[in-house]
């Protein structure tokens, strides 16, 4: 008699995650768990950092532990910080090419369909985190011959020194709150580029990171400098393997975008449902300068994310575009923050959020209108779409205007999947799960067409995969 | 909410207390009581307390009793057009007093523990109330305590207006019960119209009965720091909520309002509108909606809507609708804020048309507050609030 497995050998998979699989764990084994003095020596000695750096990184040290946690938000009690991994050191060097990666490695990334991207040319520079190091990383020899810097923060520390110290910690101070100062203290990885003046990038600049040992945390730093009338467009992805205890993800991102230019930063955030992403991101636009975060948070057990924009100077600008996708048992609280400090500043954030299965989004937001601001106009818009009972959708927009001369709305919505648009859908023959996914892509579309082409259609499996099981 | 051990959360070497702490992950878990001990005088970072100057408060949060004096009261609550509805005054403990308002922060809870008999209206079953139902209460003295608890009962299917009047100066703290009965249709209004240098708390808390009509106005002009918070929740299906609030904050002022409706039952409605203007140097504001949709509260509608008119420089706005749900069972759900200056267009235009600066300024202003008096609807509140709002935009002389 045959068992039911084995008559449907596809359910056996069913309910895995897809990205969920896992190298064999050699560079881990070595690392200490936990958090001391001791720990942030020796991640910065491992790297050879100059003096002030190490001397940076204790006094985060200090600072984190001083902090208290965040009165406000989620439940984050379930981080254990002297289970965490703090620094894991690939075993391998840095590698020229990607002939020369080694083999399970290479594997991860073919999973990933980084090679596929490169070939295709459609990514300047692949910078891929491998265990907190970047061990490959590439650029297009037109990039370098316009002087762009695309590399990985460790280098970048190393080989531009001068101009990382001046740029580090300048947007987002290690005191900014307890897990900006958990970063500065034990970072490691992340992105470092400068784009000279005038310089336009046409092409996303990419980064693939992921966490690949149990329980370890992943604390990349990213730091992005745009000169005087550049363009870069930085386009971050993440997707992580299912491991047994929960991880912490906690980066710090600082933008600096300079009088005329404009950085668009866009993730699609895709952690595996026992992660924890707590992640500062933050730009400062200097006169007539433009930020636009595309945030997309899909995955992740919690994410607590609220990319910002500070308009220091006139006629400067910061958008906000950002979804959210809450399943079973995931907490996804975003939103933005706009911080108008000059006159004739304008800010726009468009969140729109999708909560099923007992999923709870949460928009968190704050729009700050400081004096001498005038003129300064501001619009918030957010939609929220629940698909069942049992999910959960919350707003929560903090406005503060102190000056008279401004335009301030905000306006949300939460609405339910409409019956009249499913059963339309289903009368030309749509199954119900199809249609569900159908309106849920349209719903989120005004923001899926911000993104490039392959992170749209990467954005829209998701929301199927998302989806599935959603209904009946 | 879990407990976890401290040790468990540690960074090496560090105890820190606030690392095992959940924050509240819903509205309804924020704290009531009836002890004074479980609120401790707030520092201000308090999220319920970090927009309001409570350093500025004096000893409007000290746990003593009302100010009163031989002969000479720290207030004066004129009972005489409330007469007909007039019950035995209730102790603590006395039904229905403390079942429908349990503290929620410092002001109200020294307001309960400090009042010994609290006044009773009660409105009868299937009686309309013709003439409003006005209580006076008049501080006698700046910095003087003064405490109260009102407990107002409206029978099932009656109907009345209920104005609440606040005049005078005293540190005042004022607790309202409200309990809708079944069918019932009632009205409160709240009229602030304190000397400058008044400080006023208050709690009003209604529970609002199967398919019942409940309208709480809060209508805020005077005084040096008010606020108010208005909060609803539903005894059954079918309860329609309307809370109104118009305020208008001057040079020094700070006026605060609240609000927060629990969702709690299937199919009720609940809406809430507050408008304010701003004029003169550090004029503050501040509003906060809150909006819980409980899972058991299907098919219910809300939206939540404030607008701030802020008309001179050096004044502050703060607007935040929070708005938690927790069922996509719901006809609609929405909340809308917005803060500017005047539309310099419309001011163009009146003036184009030949309409002085000072006449085209007091034409917006009034435009601006129309549609929430048209809403208000009651005569004798509209007149005063015109009125108030005329001599505050004659006094900028502007």
């Amino acid at each position: 008699m045959s068992t039911i497995e084995e008559l449907n050998p596809g359910l056996k998979d069913l309910g895995r995650y897809e990205y969920g699989w896992a190298d064999s764990d050699e560079a881990g084994a070595s690392a200490k768990r936990g958090l001391s003095e001791e720990i942030v020596n020796d991640i910065s000695r491992r790297k050879n950092e100059p003096a002030w750096m190490t001397e940076r990184r204790l006094k985060a040290l200090k600072l984190f532990e001083k902090k208290p946690m965040p009165t406000w938000g989620s439940d984050l009690t379930g981080i254990d910080f002297q289970n965490i991994k703090y620094f894991v050191k690939s075993t391998e060097k840095q590698a020229a090419s990607w002939d020369d990666l080694p083999e399970d490695i290479k594997n991860t990334y073919d999973k990933l369909g980084i090679p596929e991207a490169e070939k295709q040319r459609l990514v300047a520079g692949v910078a891929a985190q491998y265990e907190s190091e970047v061990v490959y990383h590439q650029i297009r020899e037109d990039l370098e011959a316009q002087g762009v810097i695309f590399v990985d923060t460790d280098t970048g520390l190393r080989e531009h020194e001068d101009l990382f110290k001046e740029y580090f910690g300048s947007v987002i101070p290690s005191g900014d709150n307890k897990f900006a100062a958990l970063n500065t203290a034990v970072w490691s990885g992340g992105s470092f580029i400068y784009v000279p003046k005038g310089v336009h990038v046409d092409i996303p600049l990419q980064a693939y990171f992921r966490i690949n040992t149990e329980n370890m945390g992943q604390f990349e730093r990213t730091l992005i400098i745009a000169d005087e009338g550049s363009y870069v467009h930085y386009v971050e992805g993440c997707t992580a393997p299912i491991y047994k205890s929960d991880s912490l993800h906690s980066a710090v991102v600082e933008i600096v975008v300079k009088k005329n230019a404009r950085v668009r930063y866009t993730t699609i955030q895709n952690w595996s449902n026992n992660v924890y992403n707590l992640v500062t991101k933050r730009a400062t636009c200097d006169e007539g300068a433009t930020m636009e975060w595309v945030d997309g948070n899909i995955g992740s057990k919690v994410t607590m994310k609220y990319p910002a924009v500070f308009l220091l100077g006139e006629h400067a600008k910061g958008e906000t575009l950002s979804i959210a996708f809450a399943g079973e048992g995931q907490h996804q609280d975003a939103g933005a923050k706009m911080v108008h400090a000059a006159p004739n500043t304008s800010s726009t954030i468009v969140s729109k959020s999708v909560a099923r299965g007992g999923g709870r989004t949460s928009y968190r937001g704050l729009v700050q209108v400081l004096e001498g601001a005038e003129h300064s106009k501001s619009s918030v818009v957010c939609d929220a779409l629940l698909v069942d009972q049992i999910s959960r959708s919350d707003t929560y927009p903090y406005v503060d205007v102190r000056e008279d001369d401004v335009q301030m709305g905000h306006e949300a919505t939460v609405s339910k999947v409409s019956e009249d648009q499913l059963f339309y859908l289903r009368s030309r023959g749509l199954s119900e799960e199809e249609a569900m996914a159908m309106i849920v892509r349209g719903f989120v579309e005004p923001i899926a067409r911000e993104l490039p082409m392959e992170y749209a259609l990467e954005l829209n499996r998701l929301i199927e995969l998302q989806m599935e099981g959603a209904v009946g | 909410m879990t407990l976890i051990t401290p040790e468990r959360n540690q960074a090496a070497g560090h105890v820190d207390p606030a690392a095992a702490y959940v924050p509240d992950q819903s509205r309804a878990e924020r704290r009531t009581s009836f002890e004074v001990a479980d609120f401790p005088v707030p520092h201000g970072r308090e999220e319920e307390w970090r927009f309001t100057p409570v350093d500025r408060l004096g000893n409007v949060f000290s746990d003593t009793p009302t100010d009163d004096r031989e002969g000479d009261p720290a207030a004066t609550f004129d009972a005489t057009e409330v007469e007909a509805v007039l019950a035995e005054p209730l102790g603590p403990g006395a039904a229905p007093r403390g079942t429908v308002l349990v503290p929620a922060d410092r002001a109200a809870v020294v307001a309960s523990a400090n009042t010994d008999q609290a006044l009773h209206l009660k409105l009868a079953a299937d009686t309309v109330y013709d003439e409003p139902l006005r209580l006076r209460i008049h501080g006698n003295g700046a910095g003087r305590r003064s405490n109260a608890h009102y407990v107002l009962e409206a029978g099932p299917h009656s109907q009345g207006l209920v104005i609440l009047e606040h005049t005078g100066s005293a540190e005042h703290t004022g607790n309202l019960e409200v309990i809708v009965g079944d069918g019932a249709n009632l009205t409160v209004v709240t009229l602030q119209q304190w000397e400058d240098d008044a400080h006023h708390l208050g709690q009003h808390d209604a529970l609002v009965g199967r398919d019942a009509a409940y309208r709480h106005i809060a209508v805020t002009l005077g005084g040096a720091i008010v606020r108010v918070n208005s909060n609803v929740r539903y005894a059954g299906p079918g309860g329609e909520a309307t809370l109104l609030g118009v305020y208008f904050a001057d040079a020094g002022q700070h006026l605060e309002h609240r609000s927060f409706v629990d969702h709690n039952a299937p199919r009720c409605t609940s809406l809430v509108t507050y408008k304010g203007a701003l004029q003169g140097d550090t004029a503050h504001t501040v509003w906060v909606g809150d909006v819980l949709i409980r899972k058991e509260a299907e098919g219910i509608e809300t939206y939540e809507l404030n607008r701030n008119l802020v008309l001179t420089d050096g004044a502050r706005a703060d607007s935040v609708p929070n708005l938690e749900i927790e069922t996509g069972e719901i006809a609609g759900a929405g909340h809308a804020s917005s803060t500017g200056r005047f539309d310099d267009e419309q001011l163009f235009y009146l003036m184009a048309r030949g309409i002085p600066e000072a006449e085209a300024r007091k034409l917006v202003v009034r435009g601006f507050f129309a549609d929430i008096v048209a809403r208000i609807g009651v005569p004798e509140v509209v007149d005063t609030l015109m009125a108030a709002i005329e001599a505050e935009l004659a006094a900028t002389g502007s």
